[in-house]
């Protein structure tokens, strides 16, 4: 695999002209809720030996904290927020040389799949204008797919960062749970969220995951990877029953089926009979986590707030109402609801219980295969405001994502080929901390589909 | 779910409902639901909750003091502040 590309080590050096392709092409995306590519380098300093990054630029979706950057999660909660403090991969993304210049949007708090629940800004996919570019860490993929930044960090709680990766043709990484420190990450499902990593280049991704994995002493949950056992990827799982798959990316599947063949893998056909489960699953783990997390936006210290109240309740009451927007408030209710006294066995400790049939299922796959191939979304990204495609609809859709969030497991998206103009993602997802097992069978499907550029994306500006 | 099902969870959650959001967030709400009731239809007697996929264990760290120079930065950043101290809006 390549180390980082080259051409964006030129990037202060050729700054009048990043900024005058910039611009325009961010204009057009509105992939950035803050945009500071004219400020000097932030990054650290330190031996070059250890600087595997040095010289890039990178983006932070705007739920990780960077220091003396805002830190809005796209919600009017946070809009005059601005952080003291960087997260454990952001420090260590600068420390190994790189420099954050922009804060990209998202779906409020990082709940939704396509950007377009941000209270703050629009963001559009590069490839198509009148698309969005997924989410919830769209701004990030759309970021990297119109060559606004070489990689950026997203946060992939039930497939945020392989889902926009997937509709704006980039690389999409979800480490094993644990792996990356979810230091400075704002908490939205703490046992299912990690920071993840998109790059159009797949060294580059493999570069910065090892520059920012390991053990942080600021997350108790944080891990070093287990080292496993190297052996090279032969078998690939595929779903013996996949249905309900728009026809653009059926196609695009059933080739990426025909390369991986040709690449000397054998397909194994595997059930996954809880797949089905794992939506619901999904979602009352995660809006009950939500409710309990986002308890603490209550107006008294930071975020929103009304201007007088009648009492602290009522001042509570009305910092909520007026800063959360409509999907997170009814992601709040609904896990305030399946956590009520009465109701918590129906719903969240067997969803627990379901979570553990789910990992339990993914195993057996693994006990035959080495990877597991699924798309990564049903459907290629969709058009602003698409009335076909309900919040609902989008919900029923991250089928394919959230099992490894469900199961702790590594995934990655990667660019299959376009349908209709559009990219379309696959995913592999492996077993705990066989992360280069995804990068080797990507790295060989790219030898047969090699990434495309987005129209429009040029790095011409570092010549 | 029915109205008051949602008053009183909306009122768990520290959120007011006006007249809209009820009927709008009532329906998303009871969609959820609704969905979620599919998973009774899994077998799942004898099987132990996850609550975290790979980490088994507490983790506990020695009990000692640590310098942090966060303090000040975060009471900066108060939206407003007097002294050391955050101001809250007025409660009358």
């Amino acid at each position: 695999m390549s180390d980082a590309p080259s051409p964006w080590k030129s990037f202060q050096a050729k700054k009048e002209a990043y900024l005058a392709y910039a611009r325009p092409w961010e204009k057009k995306v509105g992939s950035f809720l803050t945009f500071r590519p004219e400020a000097p380098s932030s990054a650290g300093s330190g031996p070059s030996g250890a600087r595997p990054l040095e010289g890039l630029p990178f983006g932070v979706k705007d739920n990780i904290a960077v220091r003396d950057f805002p830190l809005t999660c796209g919600s009017k909660m946070l809009a005059d927020l601005v952080s003291p403090y960087d997260a454990t991969v952001v420090a260590r993304a600068k420390a190994a040389g790189a420099s954050v210049i922009g804060k990209t949007n998202l779906d409020e708090f990082g709940m939704g799949s396509s950007t377009e629940n941000s209270a703050l800004g629009k963001t559009s996919n590069p490839w198509d204008q009148s698309r969005v570019a997924g989410g919830s860490s769209g701004g990030s993929a759309a970021a990297v797919a119109a060559g606004l930044v070489p990689f950026a960090f997203g946060t992939d709680t039930g497939g945020s960062v392989r889902q926009p990766a997937g509709f704006c043709g980039v690389y999409g990484f979800k480490p094993t749970y644990g792996v990356l420190s979810r230091y400075g990450l704002t908490a939205y499902a703490s046992s299912l969220e990690t920071p993840g990593i998109l790059a159009k280049d797949l060294g580059l991704v493999k570069t910065v995951f090892d520059a920012v994995k390991g053990r942080d002493p600021h997350d108790q949950t944080s891990l070093d990877p287990e080292s496993q056992p190297v052996r090279p990827v032969k078998t690939i799982a595929v779903l013996a029953d996949l249905a309900d798959l728009d026809p653009g990316v059926k196609a695009v599947y059933e080739q990426t089926l025909v390369h991986l063949k040709a690449l000397g893998y054998t397909l194994v056909p595997v059930t996954l009979p809880t797949l089905e489960y794992a939506v619901p699953a999904y979602y009352t783990i995660a809006t009950a986590e939500a409710s309990a997390n986002l308890a603490r936006f209550n107006g008294i210290r930071y975020g929103h707030r009304p201007v007088y109240a009648e009492n602290p309740e009522h001042l509570v009451r009305q910092s909520r109402t007026a800063g959360f927007g409509n999907e997170v408030k009814t992601r709040i209710m609904l896990g305030t609801y399946v956590l009520r006294s009465g109701f918590q066995d129906q719903f969240y400790t067997k969803a627990q219980k379901v979570r553990t049939l789910i990992s339990n299922d993914l195993q057996k796959v693994f006990d035959q295969a080495d990877l597991l191939l699924t798309p990564t979304f049903p459907v290629p990204a969709f058009v602003h405001g698409d009335k076909t495609m309900t919040e609902f609809q989008q919900k029923l859709a991250d089928k394919f994502t959230v099992t490894a969030n469900l199961a702790g497991v590594p995934a990655l998206s990667f660019p299959a080929g376009l349908a209709g103009g559009l990219p379309v993602g696959m995913q592999f997802t492996a077993p705990a901390f066989c992360e280069a097992r995804l990068f080797e069978a990507a790295a060989a499907f790219a030898t047969r589909v090699p990434v495309a550029d987005c129209p429009g994306t040029s790095l011409d500006w570092s010549k | 779910m029915d109205i008051g099902e949602l008053e009183t969870t909306a009122a768990l959650a520290q959120i007011d409902l006006g007249e809209g959001d009820l009927a709008r967030l009532g329906d998303a709400v009871s969609q959820m639901l609704a969905y979620f009731e599919k998973m009774n239809a899994l077998d799942t007697e004898g099987l132990q909750p996850t609550t975290h996929a790979l980490v088994k264990d507490n983790r506990v760290r020695p009990d000692i003091v640590e310098p942090s120079a966060l303090a000040d930065d975060l009471v900066d950043r108060a939206p407003e502040r007097e002294d050391r101290f955050f101001v809250i809006p007025n409660v009358l």
